[in-house]
């Protein structure tokens, strides 16, 4: 494709209309927002109060109150500047990139990806401005070196680059996409996930927040019970229920050691399980509870191609508790259509389970649910993770480029992929919300399941925080971003209770 | 001149001490063999005064009081003890772990304000804090439990990937120091990649729940530290083999889980008094800085990087062994200084962490 212009053309263009952060060449043009009015160093600090933090930066730019008055980008993000520099020609700027070139690089980093974002889907767009916009971050990046920001934008720039190929018309039938992204993670060598798997363990406390948190509700639940059955929408390597296990066997209320089931959904075609098949995650939990001397048996529900769940397909006993465990968007996991959660969830309403513990991703605010909007919304939560995993491993960037690579990157694609499918035509909600409209009822979380969660982020990182949004939901979150959220429900009739 | 009109026997008409006498200077001083000073009512009134006049307990000092009270007799030795009494008797729980307590209370001011319950004693809200702080004693407790599962399950794992590996693919032998529970213990394994992790998480679990008195502290600062040197040195790195004989992961995935730590976690241990704060800094200081050596290049095992610096790992993990056993005192998650300099790696020595630390309840 011919350039229609080169990258110091770009330099002029005219974005007037949209609430772009812009800056000026430092030619002394009389624009609203003079970058020399303001330096970047000087905001930057005042922006993250000498943290450098890339979502902190893109949280003010978005935030459109102005809230926080420090945030001068904010403010200048919504003038209306009339030209979009990504280069600094002045001599004077030269001097603070090189005092805060990364943090200068990162901002403009988020510039760029933003711009491209509009350009490939704004009211004016422009594919060859896109792509022009893409040619150059790709200069900028990569997905193993440099800063947090570099290597995120890598991936996102990657993702924008596939769908700016894609977008010639090509929705929903390149299943490449919409599973798991251009990166499909079944490729990547078992090895590489596993030692990512445990990496991300060790580095953050996502995993272990959903399930311990999921894991504790149960627990309470079934305080008088006898016996237990488990349904698992994506049970993957089962790591879950090792610890209720252990829970269960040590309980020193109600009957003791009582029996466990739990019903795993296999799905059929496609998708190999990158950590390990469900049949292989079953034998191993069975082992596990022998060691323990826990009362266990492992059963598959096999769902079709489409993954609609049949309830009736599940075998159920009576007097049992009955327990729907639904993981959703933990880093590891792979990504799975809103119809078959949907599915899942609807039959696990038919059965009235006595309780469904549910953990999903954390979306902020999306503005007018555009893809731009969004787009920076799922930049701002992936910098906030890249940033918490950073603070995990500080010096291993090598071990977070792995866990990038094989998680977050196919990821970050996958769920641009389906933004840009759907933006505009799909209502965005949570699964908890969902949950509450089709008639599950909430379930208070406990104070030792609150405390519970602050133990284990305390033993991670001060960055991490846990709220209670709600009483029935706990949500973690990176310094100010809210990422993972795990709630708990009842069905509205349940005699067991 | 301070007077001192009462006489010694009706001093001691209320107290069981021996003979008080009343010396020269007015003050009253016992008789037994360590003299004591009583602090009367006049006397402390008069301490009261001068505290208020400096601006109260925590900007006067015993130097300060003493002159202004101009008392003979008066040593800074009484005026400190008294003092210190004076400011400990401002805070009635100061025994206990400031945050817990605050946390306790904050739960039950807003539990009584909630429901309208405002007329509560003293009493009830202290046995209300006191349950709160053992449930949190408890589900740390579970916590640690829980998370060892995990743990040991991840390892049969991992195991299971070895084994395949070792089967199915060209082995690399490498070598493995491993220190946990005391033993070094070399090792050779035929896996790569997973050692540094699988250790790091457990070794990270180790440094948890490790220590609750200075010996324990040190105990695992050791392991820790080598730990870090054993698998920061170890140049294939890895290694998960499957005959380790070391008590680590307790032979092929059989089992018991070596980290088994309920017997040996005493609960009352955890309630340590609340100088934890000091106890932090021989470790600090200590912080062994470990220069890993460079490993190879193309494989997994580099993951950890090689920085001859002070290793991240090091203090990222000594950071949660500090806050973890920090955190035994104060489950509320401290967002302070510390999350500043964390944040910038640059920052990353002890110096700085030090001075996040040093403000011990946040």
């Amino acid at each position: 494709m011919a350039m229609a212009m080169d990258f110091d053309d770009f330099l002029h263009l005219d974005f007037s209309g949209y609430s772009s952060t812009t800056t000026t060449t430092t030619t002394g043009d009389d624009y609203a927002c003079n970058w020399n009015d303001w330096s970047p160093v000087v905001d930057w600090e005042a922006l993250s109060g000498g943290q450098d933090d890339f979502h902190d930066l893109i949280e003010s730019m978005m935030d459109d109150s102005g809230l926080n008055p420090n945030a001068r980008v904010a403010n200048i993000a919504h003038e209306p500047c009339n030209s979009v520099s990504t280069e600094t020609s002045s001599s004077s700027m030269a001097v603070d990139e090189e005092t805060n070139g990364e943090d200068f690089k990162g901002l403009r980093l988020v510039h760029l990806l933003m711009a491209a974002a509009e350009a490939l889907t704004g009211v004016n767009k422009s594919r060859e401005l896109a792509q022009v916009i893409l040619i150059r971050l790709k200069e900028l990046v990569s997905p193993n070196d440099g800063s947090n920001m570099e290597r995120l934008a890598a991936y996102f720039t990657d993702a924008l680059q596939g769908l700016l190929e894609g977008a010639g018309g090509v929705h929903g039938n390149n299943k490449h996409y919409t599973s798991n992204g251009p990166h499909h993670r079944d490729d990547h060598h078992h090895t590489d996930v596993l030692a990512a798997f445990q990496l991300l363990q060790d580095m953050s406390p996502y995993v272990k927040f959903g399930h311990f948190t999921a894991n504790q509700a149960i627990l309470e639940a079934v305080a008088n019970d006898r016996r237990v059955h488990i349904v698992d929408y994506d049970i993957m390597e089962g790591i879950q229920w090792a610890s209720l296990m252990q829970a269960l066997v040590s309980r020193k209320d109600g009957p003791p050691a009582p029996h466990l089931r739990i019903t795993a959904l296999s799905r059929g075609g496609s998708g190999r399980r990158s950590i390990s098949t469900v049949q292989e995650t079953g034998r191993r939990l069975v082992a596990f509870a022998a060691s323990i001397g826990q009362p266990f048996s492992f059963h598959q529900c096999r769902l079709d191609s489409d993954e609609t769940f049949k309830a009736s397909a599940l075998k159920l006993v009576r007097g049992e508790a009955l327990i729907i465990n639904c993981m959703l968007h933990l880093p590891h996991f792979s990504y799975r259509a809103p119809d078959s959660i949907a599915s899942f969830l609807s039959g696990a309403k038919t059965l009235n389970p006595r309780l469904v513990t549910l953990v999903e991703e954390e979306t902020g605010p999306i503005g007018d649910g555009g893809f731009v909007s969004r787009f920076m919304d799922s930049l701002h939560h992936y910098s906030a993770v890249y940033d918490s995993l950073e603070a995990g491993f500080p010096m291993q960037s090598r071990a977070r480029a792995l866990v990038e690579r094989v998680f977050l990157g196919p990821r970050i694609s996958g769920s641009l992929a389906r933004i840009y499918r759907t933006c505009g035509e799909e209502e965005v909600y949570s699964w908890g919300d969902w949950l509450g409209v089709v008639g599950f009822k909430p379930v208070n979380i406990s104070f030792a399941n609150h405390c519970q969660a602050k133990l284990l982020l305390g033993l991670f990182n001060d960055g991490y925080r846990v709220e209670e949004l709600a009483n029935n939901r706990l949500v973690l979150g990176w310094k100010s971003r809210r990422l993972l959220s795990a709630s708990v429900w009842t069905s509205s009739f349940d005699s067991n209770l | 001149m301070f007077q001192h009109h009462k006489k010694p026997s009706s001093m001691n008409s209320h107290h069981d001490r021996p003979l008080c006498v009343q010396g020269d200077s007015g003050l009253v001083l016992t008789t037994d063999p360590k003299p004591r000073l009583r602090w009367t009512v006049e006397l402390h009134e008069r301490f009261v005064d001068a505290v208020t006049q400096l601006g109260g307990p925590d900007k006067a000092t015993p130097k300060t009081i003493m002159r202004v009270m101009g008392v003979k007799g008066l040593t800074l030795y009484h005026l400190k003890s008294h003092l210190q009494k004076f400011r400990l008797g401002k805070q009635p729980h100061k025994e206990f772990n400031d945050h817990s307590i605050k946390d306790g209370l904050d739960l039950q001011r807003n539990t009584a304000s909630s429901s309208g319950v405002i007329g509560r004693s003293m009493n009830e809200m202290q046995m209300e804090v006191q349950r709160r702080l053992h449930e949190q004693l408890e589900v740390q407790r579970h916590l640690q439990l829980r998370i060892e599962a995990q743990g040991k399950y991840m390892q049969s794992i991992l195991e299971k990937a070895c084994q395949t590996l070792a089967s199915g693919e060209t082995v690399t032998p490498a070598s493995f120091k491993g220190t946990i529970g005391n033993q070094a213990v070399p090792d050779v394994g035929t896996m790569k990649d997973f050692c540094p992790p699988l250790n790091f998480s457990q070794f990270q679990d180790l440094n948890l729940y490790g220590g609750d008195q200075i010996d324990h502290l040190q105990q695992n600062m050791d392991r820790q530290s080598s730990l870090d040197h054993g698998f920061m040195q170890s140049n294939d790195n890895i290694c998960l083999g499957k005959k380790r004989p070391s008590p680590y992961n307790g032979g092929s995935g059989t089992g018991k889980s070596p980290l088994m730590w309920s017997d040996d976690l005493r609960l009352q241990d955890l309630a340590t008094p609340p100088c934890i704060g000091p106890q932090d800094d021989p470790f600090k200081g200590d912080q062994i800085q470990i220069a890993p050596p460079s490993n190879d290049l193309d494989s997994i095992s580099d993951i950890y990087e090689t920085k001859p610096v002070l290793s991240g790992d090091a203090v990222s993990s000594e950071k949660k062994f500090e806050a973890s056993s920090a955190k035994l005192e104060r489950p509320s998650p401290r967002r302070t200084p510390i999350s500043t300099e964390r944040m910038n790696p640059a920052m990353m020595n002890t110096g700085g962490m030090q001075q996040g630390r040093n403000s011990p309840y946040g």
